[in-house]
């Protein structure tokens, strides 16, 4: 790994660099709202509870970055996807981020073609870092206003802005259950075919088969008012949904690769 | 301390973290280029910066206002910051103030959609780290995973939608009169604009699902007290 430069000690140093700068972050607001949270009267219970379903919520979620950074790693090696999916990064946008900006430095070949060349290489991560800048300037400068006219909407009429915010999330969800149920897959050349990212049956499982979990977790927690299975009933169908989802494509792949959007 | 004195507080340290971060992020390449003692050319960044802009500069703002609301202040300067927000750490701030029967817009949802989301930044980080050596020091791995159209990676694509179908069995069950319309708007946008980019549908997805509710709270379809109330405050009120 050391051997390439993309992935030498310097770059090694550089990440490590990048993880501690967002682990001292978090940990300073984690211990922040923590004070402020038993300030306010909310239950040991309540905060333990958001702690560990925060965290086994995130461990499918972070494989899939994971994976990206893998995805990212022929081109650019380990480290400079690995720095950019830390800090910043999205997995919906690194992968053409990092197209567009190797089309842009020259290279044929886009992600699959591996990046020899360090002045090729430092263009890219320029290019990605510029292009992905934009929301650290506008936050420090707006967020305080925004967050003002919120609070002031919410003081006028709580109920309304209760529905309001209930409305948002739902739109949130609609946007990628729409995609589950009608989205189309990246167009690829006859022959060459990618499943799994168009609308078919293997979106579908995952939406019928995360609903059904979530919605029987729900039920066996009401019968029998388990405290753990209440923080955890969404991590837990989640990762449920992911086993059966990963056994319909491994014992029954014809089916699976079943698109009507591609 | 004073929920004002709080959110002040939030704010002022949010800043220094964000330029903080701003001066990190622009420091990776800076420090790259005089390792390796080569500076790209400005005219080729400029052009490649052209085009990586304009697909997410406008969906920077977007981001910006559709999230910074739903979030907290402590939220957003973390998610913003470490990044995957659609995909991470929205979901998991949204679960948690569920779980805790808190508002996102009271003080108590800002203080558990924070910790929320500093946890899992601090777990992904954890997991992203321990894949990356395994991805580089067994090969075997790397290949099972990476495959395309193996199941490994076919399952992989469908991990974003588990978190949003669980999401919306809870969601959908106590809102289900708002969720029908953005539902059924964004699947027909879809039929005749499948390639739409994620970061413009969740506007549109997020914008009709508000003009929806509005109509609805105005007709008194939603929002007042025959509607089932889904948080302690609410409840108490």
């Amino acid at each position: 790994m050391l051997s390439d430069f993309k992935s030498d000690r310097f770059m090694l140093m550089l990440v490590i660099g990048v993880v501690v700068f967002v682990v001292a972050q978090s940990l300073f607001f984690l211990v922040k709202a923590l004070k402020r949270g038993k300030q306010l009267g909310l239950s040991r219970d309540s905060l333990k509870n958001t702690i560990t379903s925060s965290a086994v919520f995130s461990i499918a979620p972070a494989v899939g970055i994971a994976v990206t950074v893998l995805v990212l790693s022929v081109a650019l090696g380990y480290i400079l996807p690995w720095i950019r999916l830390s800090v910043i990064g999205a997995i919906q946008y690194e992968v053409p981020a990092a197209e567009a900006a190797i089309e842009a430095a020259g290279v044929a070949g886009g992600i699959g073609r591996e990046i020899t060349d360090p002045k090729t290489f430092t263009t890219i991560a320029w290019v990605m870092t510029l292009g992905s800048i934009l929301p650290l300037v506008l936050i420090p400068i707006f967020l305080k206003k925004i967050q003002k006219s919120i609070s002031g909407a919410v003081n006028k009429n709580a109920k309304w802005a209760d529905t309001m915010s209930a409305a948002a999330f739902i739109g949130l969800i609609a946007a990628f259950l729409g995609r589950g149920i009608a989205g189309l897959g990246a167009k690829t050349e006859p022959g060459a075919e990618i499943y799994g990212d168009g609308a078919g049956v293997l979106s579908l499982v995952a939406i019928v088969s995360s609903v059904v979990y979530m919605l029987l977790l729900e039920l066996i927690n009401k019968k029998l008012k388990w405290k753990w299975l209440e923080a955890l009933a969404m991590p837990l169908s989640m990762l449920l949904a992911i086993v059966t989802v990963f056994l319909v494509a491994h014992f029954l792949p014809d089916v699976a690769k079943i698109e009507w959007r591609y | 301390m004073k929920k004002r004195e709080y959110i002040d507080s939030v704010h002022f340290y949010g800043r220094i973290w964000c330029i903080l971060a701003l001066v990190v992020f622009l420091m990776v390449p800076t420090a790259m280029c005089l390792h390796f003692g080569v500076w790209p050319e400005a005219g080729i960044v400029l052009k490649g910066l052209g085009s990586v802009a304009i697909l997410f500069y406008p969906t920077a703002v977007i981001e910006v206002v559709s999230y910074a609301p739903l979030l907290g202040a402590g939220g957003t300067y973390l998610s913003f910051i470490t990044g995957n927000i659609t995909n991470l750490k929205m979901p998991c701030a949204l679960n948690a103030m569920e779980n805790a029967k808190v508002r996102a817009n009271s003080e108590e949802g800002e203080v558990i959609s924070t910790i929320a989301i500093a946890t899992s930044a601090i777990v992904t980080t954890i997991v992203i780290a321990i894949f990356v050596v395994i991805f580089a020091f067994i090969p075997s791995f790397k290949d099972l995973v990476s495959q395309e159209n193996s199941a490994w990676s076919m399952t992989f694509k469908q991990v974003t939608l588990t978190i949003f179908g669980s999401l919306a069995a809870t969601y959908f069950a106590k809102h289900w009169k708002i969720a029908i319309f953005p539902i059924a708007a964004v699947s027909i946008i879809l039929i005749f604009a499948g390639t739409l980019p994620v970061g413009t549908l969740i506007f549109v997805g997020v914008a009709l699902s508000l003009i929806g509710a509005q109509v609805m709270y105005k007709m008194k379809i939603v929002g007042h007290d025959d509607e089932k109330k889904g948080t302690k405050k609410a409840d108490a009120e």
